[in-house]
């Protein structure tokens, strides 16, 4: 029998401090996420300098936890994994430091992971990945569609122009009231308001799977102001419904069309924005309306946002061929595939 | 008892193995390197020039700030880190402190670091008995203040270190015969640290243990500014 590989990953890239023990990449015994949402609410968004703070202070509490809930010793593990880009170079640097810190100590492989690569097989928690499958990777950060053709083999396809989706939300959100991250409220309105305003679908019409949200999102902006200014009364939830709307035809127009260049049997949605309820049912919606036989693959939400435990996963392919860092692994803040 | 010690609170790195005030290995590095790329293979060569492994180590010193937000965070990443998987005690000593061990005897020492627009990390230490004496606690202060705060002090005896050219020009207009020890006369040096941290209480709570950096963020600064206020007990980051 094969024995078992446990990976301890660590994931610090933006505003969650996270360190888990994986089995095999596909069993999470241990996923420790600690979030910093209550201390950038002060300020409405993300403070790098705050967020690297806080990581120090948890980072040592979270390994601790993360081998507890496992119930391992250092003796059990066959590797440590980090994410080391994209993300805020300050943030990234606690966890490439922890992780190349307990590596050395303990004498055990380093594997250096893509955070985006991790939230696409966190997809691998739920099901058998059947190769190729195609990923709708949306965030607070990030925006594409990525074809995945082998184990760790990534081709963007499409990706965000200007904003990314998450990004739009938390903008909107403001002008909404919202506070960051804007996100599942905004989705709550959605439900219960409706597309009355007609906001721009940008680029549907455009031959490539490329995204653009900034058109949108100044658009709803201005119907905002304009009404603020003639002193009309909007339905916040009609607003939070159309803006939604306009988001869920982009992404739904560029992903079947990547699809259809494409074919495949897996569609994986990842990120903080595969949360939302109004994506997950349209896209259901639309798989169903075109009766093709794919499988919808969301990850459960504890997964959708950042998280080691995908960082575990995608580290296990690493592992397996061999792909290993040193200890001079640098951050890289703008890595893409 | 063996020590590793290891400073990147500011541009220079230094990394050291002491053994009861014996250095086995010693490395630095003035060049402006990216400490998060060299601190762990610095910190591996030492060990390998002291024929030691890690797990040999008694004990485990950094410069814990202030300095760099970055590069002191970067230190105190791995220390913390090191001590807590490995089960070792951890002892943090201020980065200023440690710049304070370059002095005279007989003086009071005035460890600095140009913290720009005229302000200063600045704290006096008096050296008795080749003991460093915290006199005036490490701190943020504008140089006005601080060259005011040091008139009780006779100027003979001042010994500013880590001045850069703009702080010794405020210094030297107040007190223009105090010794003063130029930013490129006075590397933090970590066989330094190490006897520092010999005698010095080892950290009781690994898990709590963070930088000082003796300034709030401007987020958090401009948020308190506001009128905002906390009790102080609030949690700001939650397991979920």
């Amino acid at each position: 029998m094969k024995k078992d590989t446990l990976i301890m990953s660590f994931e610090s890239s933006c505003d969650e401090t996270s360190v888990a023990i994986i089995k095999n990449g596909k069993e999470i015994l241990s996923n420790i996420i600690a979030t910093q949402i209550k201390s950038h609410q002060r300020f409405g968004g993300v403070v790098p300098e705050v967020a690297s703070r806080h990581h120090v202070e948890e980072i040592t509490r979270c390994i601790e936890l993360a081998m507890d809930e496992a119930a391992v010793t250092y003796d059990d593990i066959d590797a440590v994994a980090v994410t080391y880009g994209p993300g805020l170079v300050g943030s990234l640097l606690i966890g490439i430091m922890a992780a190349k810190t307990v590596a050395f100590a303990h004498n055990l492989p380093l594997i250096k992971v893509n955070h985006l690569a991790g939230h696409i097989y966190s997809a691998n928690f739920v099901t058998d990945l059947q190769y190729p499958f195609m990923a709708l990777l949306v965030s607070g950060g990030h925006t594409e569609l990525v074809l995945v053709t082998a184990p760790g083999e990534f081709h963007t396809l499409g990706d965000t122009r200007d904003d990314a989706v998450g990004e739009a939300y938390d903008k909107i959100g403001r002008v909404l009231g919202i506070n960051y991250p804007a996100g599942k409220q905004v989705d709550q309105m959605a439900a219960v308001g409706n597309d009355v305003f007609n906001f721009p679908r940008a680029m549907v019409q455009e031959d490539n799977l490329d995204f653009s949200f900034s058109g949108l999102k100044s658009a709803f902006i201005n119907r905002v102001h304009h009404a603020d200014q003639v002193h009309e009364d909007l339905s916040k939830d009609d607003l939070a419904a159309s803006f939604q709307g306009a988001v869920l035809d982009i992404l739904s127009n560029k992903t079947f069309r990547a699809l259809k260049q494409h074919p495949v049997s897996q569609l994986v949605v990842a990120g903080g924005v595969a949360a939302n309820q109004g994506l997950r049912k349209r896209l259901k919606e639309e798989i169903e309306k075109r009766n093709m036989d794919m499988e919808l693959v969301f990850p459960p939400l504890r997964l959708c946002g950042d998280n080691a435990a995908m960082i575990g996963a995608i580290a296990q392919i690493q592992y397996e061929k061999g792909d290993f860092a040193d200890l001079s692994l640098n951050s890289d803040p703008s890595l893409d595939f | 008892m063996k020590i590793l010690a290891f400073d990147t609170s500011n541009k220079p790195l230094s990394v050291a193995v002491v053994e009861d005030g014996k250095v086995l290995a010693h490395v630095e590095s003035s060049e402006n390197k990216t400490h998060s790329v060299t601190l762990l293979p610095d910190i591996q060569d030492s060990l390998a020039d002291a024929s030691l492994s890690v797990n040999d180590i008694d004990r485990i010193a950094v410069a814990d700030g202030p300095g760099s937000y970055t590069g002191v965070r970067i230190a105190v990443t791995v220390a913390k880190t090191l001590a807590f998987t490995l089960d070792k005690p951890l002892v943090g000593i201020s980065s200023l402190k440690l710049l304070a061990a370059d002095g005279g005897d007989d003086r009071f020492l005035v460890p600095l670091m140009d913290a720009r627009n005229d302000n200063a990390y600045a704290g006096v230490y008096s050296n008795e008995h080749e003991r460093l004496v915290n006199v005036v606690e490490d701190q943020h202060i504008t140089m006005t203040k601080l060259l005011e705060l040091l008139q009780d002090y006779d100027e003979d005896q001042l010994e500013f270190i880590n001045a850069t050219q703009k702080l010794t020009d405020l210094i030297r207009e107040k007190y223009p015969h105090a010794k003063i020890i130029s930013d490129e006369d006075s590397l933090p040096d970590a066989t330094k640290l190490a006897k520092l941290a010999e005698h010095a209480e080892p950290v009781k709570d690994i898990d709590s243990f963070v930088p000082t950096y003796l300034r709030l963020t401007q987020a958090e600064h401009d948020w308190y500014a506001k009128g905002h206020k906390d009790d102080g007990n609030i949690s700001y980051v939650e397991e979920v």
